[in-house]
């Protein structure tokens, strides 16, 4: 039984992302929201709709509305090189484990989680890190992005594309890009909204933690071993070593991939800009 | 129009007694000006034969109607002629035509928004008046029942406007519609089926380029007539599907004044020039006719460039298979995956409703055992 005096004890929180993960989750939010908001209205314009012509008017007509989706596809393609270093910074420098790789046991929770909501197994599955639900959405998000970068860069750049791909490419990359928006809005509005927003509303995206409560509801088996003392690091002096190693390296890629960008983004403008007309 | 009884009969009888004098009056200043040669000098020495071909008058619908000359040459009245003081037999012109708006009131009022009379107004004194296309000492009737143009007068509206627009009928001469147009053919666009008639608008503007694909597709998504050439009548759809074709009509929805440079049906499949798809020299099933349209705005396209558009084609799996089976593929994937996501989040949320009234009902009555027995 608990005393009043409990009560003012504060409940011990847990770290779960980092300023960097959150920073890159707000970049990513902004810029997927933009995204959406100026490519979604112009894949239906064909349906005559006055309401998605009034969206496009209002932010500043079809011209514009393609030069702010163009904008936001640049800065999405930053934060994903930033991504990929941070990654690499994981893998190299902390040498923690990639807790977000989906493996057997992810299989096992989801069919178990089935299982439980169909009232044919006992208990949920009790989770780690991060969550089978957790991984589908990152790795659909991963997915999304190659898919967008790529077919994105055809539409970019159709003249450059036809010379090394059959023409069709380019309306079938118009199909995918608008077929894989459509999908990843729709995944986000059920799959994204329902877990972090409706079955339980969950501030650790910002605040960058959770609660005692939280953990043993969401992540048992990670507190667990938090608990047991088991989680592993390395020495500082080790650490800033391999920083040093990193650091010059990572320029380099990171210089290597924004050259890249560059080139995507500015290798031609027939499809903002073409002739006038004659 | 409805009139009362009285009324009606008053006009069928000034009609029965009207035209007899009025023709009557005709023939008299037929007396003079049925004589071959008759012509007038003007200060600017314009010399203008007034010699009326006087079956044609009589054959004319407003000779056969019984108008008098006076109707619309108003200010002659008595012999000598008093004078006008028209410097120039275009002075004459451009004087009288006012008078049609008498009858032709509904025609007359069009014409005031027309290019023409712009031009007019501009000081461009060629520009074109009624009397321009129609000669009002010959003119046939043109309409039949209904007010529907009589196919004659459809044959002969190229040539009226082939008066001043002369290298432009020579294109359309030879192009698919004038040349169909030419074998009696009803299905083709004459001039005034594109650019209307009397309130002919100008068709440079922004405004006039932006509206054009649908003035197209009045006669190309027209599935009876179309089929009768074996074309399709998707030209529109796949058009507004396409890049070019949604920011073009979307600009005519929104802003219908807007300039833009993406292609209209008339700049890839010309204008008056416009060809059979199949044209050896213009045609753009021809890849290298397409080629060279696509190169107009966009001048490094390379060979495989023009398959990006699909010709109008609905993407079929022989034609354009990338394109099918994308587009099959997310008909199959978006409903699947969402649908999966909704099937798994809708029974998570009714099992989680589930687990948390079995927990608060345990715990009410954990604490007040009695309540329940």
């Amino acid at each position: 039984m608990s005393t009043p005096a409990d009560r003012f004890v504060p409940e011990r929180r847990y770290p779960r992302f980092s300023p960097s993960d959150r920073v890159q989750h707000l970049v990513m939010l902004a810029s997927f929201v933009v995204l959406a908001a100026t490519g979604l209205p112009q894949k239906f314009i064909y349906l005559n709709v006055h309401l998605l012509d009034q969206v496009i008017d209002a932010m500043g007509g079809i011209e514009t509305v393609r030069v702010i989706h163009r904008f936001a596809a640049t800065v999405l393609m930053l934060a994903t090189v930033y991504h990929l270093l941070d990654l690499a910074h994981r893998l190299y420098v902390r040498r923690v484990a990639l807790s977000m790789l989906p493996g057997y046991r992810d299989l096992l929770d989801a069919l178990q989680a089935v299982r439980y909501n169909l009232g044919l197994a006992k208990r949920r599955p009790r989770m780690d890190r991060f969550t089978w639900e957790e991984k589908v959405e990152y790795w659909s998000l991963v997915w999304g992005t190659i898919v967008m970068i790529a077919t994105g860069f055809m539409l970019w750049n159709p003249v450059a594309t036809a010379r090394f791909l059959p023409g069709q490419f380019i309306p079938a990359a118009q199909v995918v890009h608008g077929g894989e928006a459509l999908l990843a809005v729709l995944a986000v509005l059920v799959w994204h909204f329902y877990s972090v927003h409706l079955r339980h509303l969950n501030r650790s995206m910002f605040t960058g933690d959770m609660s005692e409560h939280e953990m043993e509801e969401e992540h048992p088996l990670e507190l667990e071993r938090i608990r047991s003392g088991l989680e592993p690091s390395a020495a500082p002096e080790e650490i800033a070593r391999r920083q040093r190693v990193f650091l010059p390296l990572a320029g380099v890629v990171a210089l290597a991939l924004l050259a890249g960008i560059y080139w995507f983004v500015t290798f031609e403008q027939t499809a903002i800009t073409t002739l006038p007309p004659r | 129009m409805k009139l009362p009884p009285v009324h009606r009969a008053l006009l069928l009888g000034s009609a029965l007694l009207l035209p007899a004098s009025r023709a009557a009056h005709a023939q008299q200043c037929l007396d003079c000006h049925s004589q071959p040669g008759s012509s007038v000098a003007f200060k600017n020495g314009d010399r203008l034969d007034v010699t009326i071909d006087q079956a044609a008058w009589q054959a004319s619908v407003h000779g056969q109607s019984g108008l008098s000359c006076t109707d619309c040459h108003g200010d002659i009245k008595d012999y000598p002629h008093p004078d006008t003081g028209d410097r120039s037999s275009r002075d004459l012109a451009l004087r009288l035509y006012t008078s049609c708006q008498q009858c032709h009131e509904e025609q007359f009022k069009k014409t005031l928004d027309s290019v023409h009379q712009r031009a007019l107004a501009a000081g461009r004194r060629g520009a074109a008046v009624c009397s321009d296309c129609h000669n009002p000492h010959a003119q046939q009737k043109i309409t039949g029942d209904k007010g529907k143009l009589l196919p004659a007068a459809r044959l002969h509206i190229p040539l009226t406007c082939a008066r001043c627009h002369a290298p432009i009928y020579e294109q359309y001469r030879h192009s698919v519609h004038g040349a169909a147009l030419v074998t009696g053919n009803p299905d083709v666009p004459t001039c005034i089926d594109c650019h209307g008639v009397h309130n002919i608008s100008d068709p440079t503007t922004a405004r006039f380029r932006l509206a054009s694909p649908r003035m197209c597709a009045d006669c190309h998504t027209d599935r009876s007539r179309m089929a009768r050439y074996h074309l399709s009548t998707w030209v529109l759809r796949t058009y507004v599907a396409d890049f070019h074709g949604s920011t073009v009509t979307l600009f005519q929805r929104t802003h219908p004044d807007q300039a833009t440079n993406k292609p209209v049906c008339y700049d890839c499949h010309g204008i008056h020039d416009i060809a059979s798809k199949d044209d050896p020299r213009k045609g753009l099933q021809v890849k290298e006719n397409l080629l060279r349209t696509c190169r107009k705005c966009h001048p490094d396209a390379g060979t495989s460039f023009p398959d990006a558009w699909l010709s109008h084609y609905i993407p079929s799996p022989d034609r354009t298979p990338a394109v099918y089976w994308a587009q099959a593929a997310y008909n199959i994937l978006i409903p699947g995956v969402v649908g999966g996501m909704v099937l798994f989040v809708g029974t998570d949320f009714v099992r989680r409703r589930l687990d948390r009234r079995e927990h608060r009902d345990r715990r009410h009555h954990e604490t007040h055992p009695t309540d329940h027995p």
